[in-house]
């Protein structure tokens, strides 16, 4: 049987990884021996640029060159999320008919799927090369607090790219499976996951024991990381040279996506030093069009901190909460492990230590662990990893309307997958016909602020007064929190199924309209791109 | 015509093999089978198409032509099975990975001479599939019936470690993802309901308060036992308590019964003095004592226990019970497995709260499993 790779689909980089014969998780790396690649893919004029390529291109064709689709994925246009990340990117993000956030690439408007699509193919074809072999089986993961639709999405990419998602897998116990996978014997550890990638953060909380990952609870904030951080930057210079040459570097493509790459080095450098100097020279032209904008600028940590500090602060409460709903005191987690490149920050460890209250971890990887997870897991199911099982949970409740807006819980979140609970229900009018169950996703009291994700209605109800008549309604989350919902009337013993199929956005039409159009952009793109 | 369809199993040993079935067949929406006795006109067929990097792709079709031997380029004799419309994106998965096949070294597309596709390709699979299924189906039946000690296989004064061990143990070998690359919709769909049963268990023994409350629990069951046995019995064969289990589901609402600690039990029988058989009068005295000789592993003697009480009191249901126990253990231990698991299921009829036939029935049904489970992987074939 052929491998199932291992892929890290990152905000900003994403990495590749395979079981090899011992069953250790490798990181495969391209043809120039880079470990990681870029989330980036750029049209030009030549074909698709996937990776380093890209990149380096960025700054001559920033309306073109697309990068943090992962904030868009599965997402409408008008979220919050999205509008913060459209304001202070250099290419055009757009509705798409149905809402969904697309960007416009080359006067064509394409999914943030297409888009990944492309850095998933590339992925694949470091793990072909490196293989020898064709491979069409894929985990992929995904931060643990996406939803059900960037879940989808997600996986929808995947299939673009002609691979099979055997599973979405929650990046922090991805983690956790590649740091415990090689520490089976021993005994039992509580650890702690903190993720916090290019744009989304995770926490989790799990004991690793003889194999067995069981997650406690899972919390997060799909909406911020490093790339906040940068835009901090961006934001500080940006106004900054508004006040002075009344100039908005913003509404300036080239402009912008210089200062990107600028903010980002800056953030790196004051991992490790006490300051560091922007020089962006000849960056736009003044207002009167007779000059140019230099920018020669210190950075100190101090400032850095300051300006960020807020950012830090957020951190906080997803892990506070996934601590309550762990049932666990901070000292009682004896290890907590770093992943996602953001997690380097000094300022971000010293928040980590002061809520766990024990000393992060800095032993492994931070960019490369959780694709190394998702090649474990990919050898869990394809049986050569056999000691090992993952028990994940969900990471949003499930459950139904009741009344007018009321949200009654079904499966609290954190519940360990597989998860079925059944729940009785008796009719509110006499002979009524039919019942219908609108079922949700989400933590909020209010329905209106939760998500649905489908319906079931039972129909030809035996008749009988208000009351009397009992529905069983049972809810069944899979290992992927994929829903089957049954609902069952007792005494006749009549029943409907319904499988709530997420949908992430693509008709399975639209996945063919891309395919169809891959298949003739094939040339130009994986094909080219053997030598990045 | 609502006959269910033929089941092929095709696995693709290369990609050279994928290839020729690619252009010969696919491309025109078609695959030709060997077959020396075709079925006849549009029988429904279904095949499981296996990539060599273990994709699935089905293919639901139907017997459109009888080709004589020789025939379709000299393929025949065989049946050409008309597709409906094959997935898009299974095609492309095919197409992506046939074309990075092309472009990698090695054993090329012509090196390996494709052997043909026939009508029964994977029987053995087939068939060892269907076995797993059956344990997997009898052993959801029997597991379902059972109370979270039983099901997770621990005593009823397991520590905290002692469940998470059993947990443990029990998830490597039933947890969904261990049944991944069985392409069985049917086998994992069986597995997933035996691993909710397992984890539900776990819930409810995870840790001493929640152990605490569910022996409480099942102990004020209205259990039909040892007191109210007499009421027990005059109730009609079938007793209400499994079909319940039935209605709401659960291991809440399995069989009641009392709490005994078995390791206990054992120590009392090694402790004890000679037991007089013939001596105290009352079934109740007399079964006790057939217990403790089971529990130290005297089957003869327990078995002349249970004998004699039976005789005493012809309607003891607990003491037919026991001796169908006995014989159930004496099957077991020549390995006489069907008889054994017959005998249990005995004992369960009678005394539906029999721990020791419960757990062994458990035990043996997980074992069934595990065998079929391991033909079946090995049929698989881990590595190429």
């Amino acid at each position: 049987m052929g491998k199932i790779i291992g892929i890290d689909l990152g905000t900003t980089n994403s990495c590749v990884a395979v079981l090899d014969d011992r069953g250790t998780p490798k990181v495969l790396s391209d043809s120039t021996g880079e470990r990681t690649t870029p989330s980036i893919a750029a049209w030009t004029p030549e074909g698709v640029l996937v990776g380093h390529a890209a990149r380096r291109q960025a700054v001559t064709n920033p309306q073109h060159t697309i990068f943090g689709t992962k904030r868009l994925i599965g997402r409408k246009v008008n979220a919050d999320e999205v509008s913060w990340f459209a304001r202070s990117v250099p290419f055009r993000i757009v509705a798409a008919p149905n809402g969904d956030a697309w960007v416009r690439v080359r006067n064509e408007i394409r999914s943030p799927q297409e888009v990944s699509s492309h850095i998933m193919a590339r992925m694949r074809r470091i793990a072909e090369t490196s293989l020898g072999e064709p491979v069409t089986q894929a985990v992929v993961t995904v931060p643990a607090y996406f939803d059900d639709a960037q879940r989808q999405a997600t996986r929808d990419s995947g299939s673009i790219a002609g691979l099979d998602v055997v599973r979405i897998l929650n990046e922090p116990t991805a983690a956790a499976l590649a740091y415990g996978a090689h520490r089976v014997k021993e005994g039992r550890r509580v650890i702690g996951v903190f993720d916090l990638g290019g744009g989304t953060f995770d926490v989790s909380i799990m004991s690793v024991e003889d194999g067995i990952f069981e997650v406690f609870a899972t919390n997060g904030d799909t909406a911020l990381g490093g790339d906040d951080w940068d835009r901090r930057v961006i934001e500080k210079l940006a106004d900054e040279i508004f006040d002075e040459h009344r100039v908005d570097v913003c509404g300036i493509p080239v402009a912008l996506g210089r200062l990107k790459e600028a903010a980002e080095k800056a953030k790196r450098d004051l991992t490790h030093q006490n300051e560091t100097i922007i020089r962006l020279p000849y960056l736009a032209p003044t207002e009167a069009g007779s000059d140019q904008v230099h920018i020669e600028r210190t950075i100190t940590r101090d400032e850095f901190g300051d300006a960020t500090a807020d950012l830090i602060d957020r951190l906080r409460i997803p892990c506070e909460r996934a601590l309550k709903d762990a049932a666990l005191a901070p000292g009682e987690i004896e290890e907590v492990l770093l992943v996602g490149g953001m997690s380097r920050s000094p300022a971000v460890q010293q928040m980590v230590e002061q809520i766990f209250e024990t000393k992060p971890s800095k032993g492994a990887n931070p960019d490369e662990i959780v694709a190394c997870g998702a090649a474990a897991q990919g050898g869990i199911l394809a049986g050569e990893l056999d000691d090992a099982a993952l028990l994940d949970v969900a990471a949003h409740s499930i459950g139904i309307r009741v009344g007018d807006s009321a949200f009654s819980t079904i499966i609290p979140r954190n519940s360990m997958l597989p998860a079925r609970t059944r729940k009785l229900f008796a009719t509110t009018m006499d002979n009524q016909k039919f019942v219908q169950i609108d079922i949700y996703q989400g933590e909020e009291s209010d329905i209106r602020a939760n998500r649905k994700l489908g319906e079931i209605r039972l129909e030809e109800l035996p008749s009988g007064k208000k009351g009397e008549v009992k529905i069983e309604l049972s809810i069944t989350a899979n290992v992927e929190s994929i829903l089957e919902v049954r609902a069952r009337e007792l005494k006749t013993g009549k029943e409907t199924r319904v499988r709530l199929a997420p949908s992430g956005g693509l008709s399975p039409e639209e996945i063919q309209h891309i395919i169809e159009r891959r298949r003739r952009e094939e040339n130009t793109d994986d094909g080219a791109q053997g030598s990045d | 015509m609502a006959a269910a369809p033929i089941r092929i199993k095709l696995r693709c040993k290369s990609w050279a093999q994928l290839k020729a079935i690619y252009e010969r067949d696919l491309s025109r929406s078609a695959v030709f089978l060997k077959a020396s006795t075709p079925p006849p006109l549009g029988t429904k067929v279904t095949i499981d198409l296996t990539l060599p990097s273990g994709s699935l792709i089905v293919l639901n079709g139907s017997v459109t032509d009888h080709v004589g031997a020789g025939g379709l380029q000299g393929r025949g004799p065989g049946v050409d099975i008309g597709l409906g419309t094959v997935p898009q994106s299974a095609m492309w998965l095919i197409e992506t990975a046939l074309r990075s096949a092309k472009d990698k070294p090695g054993p090329g597309p012509h090196s390996a001479g494709p052997t043909q596709a026939s009508m029964e390709d994977g029987a053995e699979v087939i068939n060892a599939e269907d076995d797993l299924i059956a344990a997997l189906k009898q052993e959801f039946e029997s597991a379902r019936r059972l109370n979270p000690f039983q099901v997770l296989n621990c005593e009823y004064n397991a520590t905290d470690p002692q469940v998470r061990a059993a947990f443990g143990e029990l998830t490597r070998k039933y947890h969904p993802d261990r049944f991944a690359r069985f392409q069985s919709q049917e086998a994992r769909q069986y597995a997933s309901e035996i691993f909710i049963l397992i984890r539900d268990a776990y819930r409810k023994l995870g840790t001493e308060t929640a152990r605490q409350q569910t022996l409480q629990v099942l102990q004020n069951k209205p259990t039909p036992t040892r007191g109210t046995r007499k009421a027990a019995e005059a109730k009609p064969s079938a007793t209400p308590a499994r079909s319940l289990g039935d209605v709401r589901g659960g291991p809440a609402a399995a069989p009641a019964f009392t709490p005994r600690a078995p390791s206990k039990r054992a120590a009392d029988a090694e402790g004890s003095q000679p037991i007089d058989l013939g001596g105290s009068p009352g079934s109740g005295g007399g079964l006790a004592a057939a217990e403790a000789l089971l529990a130290a592993g005297e089957y003869d003697n327990a078995m002349r226990a249970y004998q004699l009480a039976a005789r005493k009191d012809p309607g003891d249901r607990n003491a037919k019970a026991g001796i169908e126990l006995v014989e159930g253990l004496r099957a077991l231990t020549v390995r006489d497995r069907l008889e054994a698991a017959q005998r249990f299921e005995a004992v369960l009829e009678l005394d539906p709260n029999n721990e020791r036939a419960a757990r062994e029935l458990a035990e043996m049904r997980r074992i069934a499993t595990n065998e079929r489970k391991g033909l079946l992987g090995r049929l698989l074939g881990k590595k190429e």
